[in-house]
């Protein structure tokens, strides 16, 4: 059997369409083993529902008792709290496992990762199917149509391919967040600890206009822990806001280029954090 | 020959497990202050943001008042998010793991290892809230209780609400006995509790429909009764009803996972059976 490797360009696709060829076949096993536990699938299933129907419920709370938050209208927060809450289903389903990543170097799982043909990150995303995204999907999905339909504005060509790379710009945001937060999981197990934190803020903060805040938190949520990327600030383009976002109009028009760089980033930064990775036995 | 075996000295030391653990490490001290303290200001910063668009109370609760909801769930939070798993001492571990026979091996019986480390943990997220509370308090962010008589309520209104979570949380640590698999559910109730208690939002703001769903659940009785006694929106004058109901959920969750601690010991096999 030859080892050598097709150098050519129709080598390296065949290559590239294999491993994505394996990772489908593990997804797919994945997904069986969730089924062995039908009431387990089932109640992950309502978990993903239950979570994002809370923030609906939450969101129509809020915007029944304070209507005009921040000087945003019903139907505007609307469309950032559906933008968020798809963004993060479609986090969860391609790249929620790196929040889980403290648990595998806990139990040295991470080290036989290593040892595979695969690249790492690859495989933790493929380590169990996220069948509580399930349910946040489906919910994100409903509310994001709903949002949609609510709109003020038409959905003109334009508005609607800006607003599916907004959602997909965030999703890219919350996956290079967790992804540069599970950096210090290879050194500091307790980092968990961090990760559950920012997945709190993110969801409390993330699906309402900053402007109600403070312009340092703002400023905060902007520049440090990027969350107003993933809804606020494309869905502020979106429905007219652009002059008051707290940051030039350009950068918010920027937020999926935005996320697709954080993203890159962050698995650069990951990549090198797993070159320093020493595990349990040194 | 084996020595006779002997009742356990001091098993009360058991409930120092969780606050030495937290206490010989203080990267995870430092990230609780921390953690604590941006919360607290972001939900004091989100509240009065919200209360800046309206003029007065809204559902009964004016800016201080909900403010001071806010801030008292993000401490009493404290109290719930120990992380025991980190240490593999959970019963959904144990279960898995078939080390959970050991517990009933014991000369200390489950139910009261249970509650021991139960009981350390919640006086040492005490402890977090207490300073967290006096910290507030001398920062002005947290106003007094609304009267003497609401102090004196709150303070028998988080004795018992403890009462209340601790079985609420045991009957799910039960439950593992039950199903091989049960993670989901876990999340599940822990959600539910969050939502239902008032921590999320305060449930004053929800609407009647969720209310009257709540009055007829153990979560309100957790974080909201405590809550709304201190700040006022439950006048002394109700305190004993709110009280009462408290107590009732606590004892009958008793009587529930008691009974249920029985029937889960039947359960237990050690290998080879």
């Amino acid at each position: 059997m030859s080892l050598a490797v097709d150098p050519t360009a129709a080598g390296r696709l065949r290559r590239w369409a294999r491993a994505w060829c394996v990772a489908w076949r593990i997804t797919r096993l994945n997904f069986r083993a969730q089924l062995e536990y039908r009431a387990e699938f089932l109640m992950s299933v309502g978990m993903g529902v239950a979570w994002q129907s809370s923030v609906i419920v939450f969101a129509t709370v809020l915007l029944q008792r304070f209507p005009g938050m921040g000087g945003w209208s019903g139907a505007d927060v609307l469309l950032i709290v559906g933008m968020r809450m798809l963004a993060h289903a479609l986090y969860v389903l391609l790249f929620g496992r790196v929040h889980s990543l403290s648990f595998l170097v806990q139990e040295g799982r991470l080290d036989a990762c290593l040892l595979r043909p695969m690249p790492v990150y690859r495989q933790i995303q493929l380590s169990v199917f996220p069948t509580h995204g399930l349910g946040d999907l489906a919910v994100g999905a409903t509310m994001f149509a709903f949002a949609v339909q609510q709109a003020a504005e038409p959905w003109t060509a334009g508005r609607a391919v800006f607003l599916a790379a907004g959602v997909a710009g965030g999703m890219l945001v919350e996956a290079a967040v967790f992804t540069a937060v599970s950096c210090a999981a290879l050194r500091f197990p307790s980092a968990f600890y961090w990760s559950t934190w920012v997945d709190e803020l993110m969801a409390t903060f993330g699906s309402y206009p900053l402007s109600i805040l403070p312009k340092a938190v703002s400023g905060v949520f902007t520049f440090v822990l990027p969350l107003a990327f993933v809804a606020y600030l494309p869905a502020g383009v979106l429905t007219g806001h652009g002059a008051a976002l707290g940051v030039p109009f350009w950068l918010a028009a920027a937020s999926p280029a935005v996320g697709l760089a954080l993203f890159v980033a962050a698995r650069l930064l990951w990549n090198r954090s797993l070159r320093h990775y020493t595990g349990v036995n040194g | 020959m084996a020595a006779p075996a002997r009742a356990p000295h001091r098993p009360w030391r058991t409930a120092w497990i969780t606050p030495r653990g937290e206490l010989l490490s203080p990267p995870r001290l430092t990230a609780t202050a921390l953690r604590l303290t941006v919360q607290v200001f972001l939900v004091v910063f989100l509240w009065r943001g919200l209360y800046a668009q309206t003029d007065g109370a809204v559902a009964g609760l004016d800016r201080e008042q909900a403010v001071a909801y806010a801030v008292l769930a993000v401490l009493a939070l404290r109290i719930r998010e120990l992380d025991r798993h980190s240490g593999r001492d959970t019963v959904q571990q144990h279960l898995h793991h078939g080390t959970i026979v050991y517990w009933f091996l014991r000369p200390v019986a489950p139910r009261r290892y249970h509650a021991l480390r139960a009981l350390g943990d919640q006086l040492y997220g005490f402890a977090w809230v207490v300073a967290g509370y006096l910290l507030c308090r001398s920062a002005g962010v947290l106003p007094p209780p609304a009267s003497a008589e609401a102090g004196a309520a709150f303070l028998a209104g988080v004795v018992l609400g403890q009462l209340v979570l601790y079985r609420v949380m045991l009957l799910v640590d039960l439950l593992c006995f039950w199903t091989l698999r049960d993670g989901a559910a876990l999340r599940i109730v822990q959600f539910a509790q969050n939502l239902l208690s008032g921590a999320f939002a305060p449930l004053w703001f929800f609407p009647g429909w969720f209310r009257t769903m709540s009055d007829f659940l153990p979560f309100q009785a957790t974080l909201n009764t405590p809550l709304s006694l201190y700040i006022g929106r439950i006048p002394p004058s109700e305190a004993p009803h709110a009280l009462l109901v408290q107590a009732v959920w606590a004892v009958g969750l008793a009587v529930l996972t008691r009974w249920l601690w029985h029937r889960a010991a039947l359960r237990v096999v050690s290998q080879g059976g």
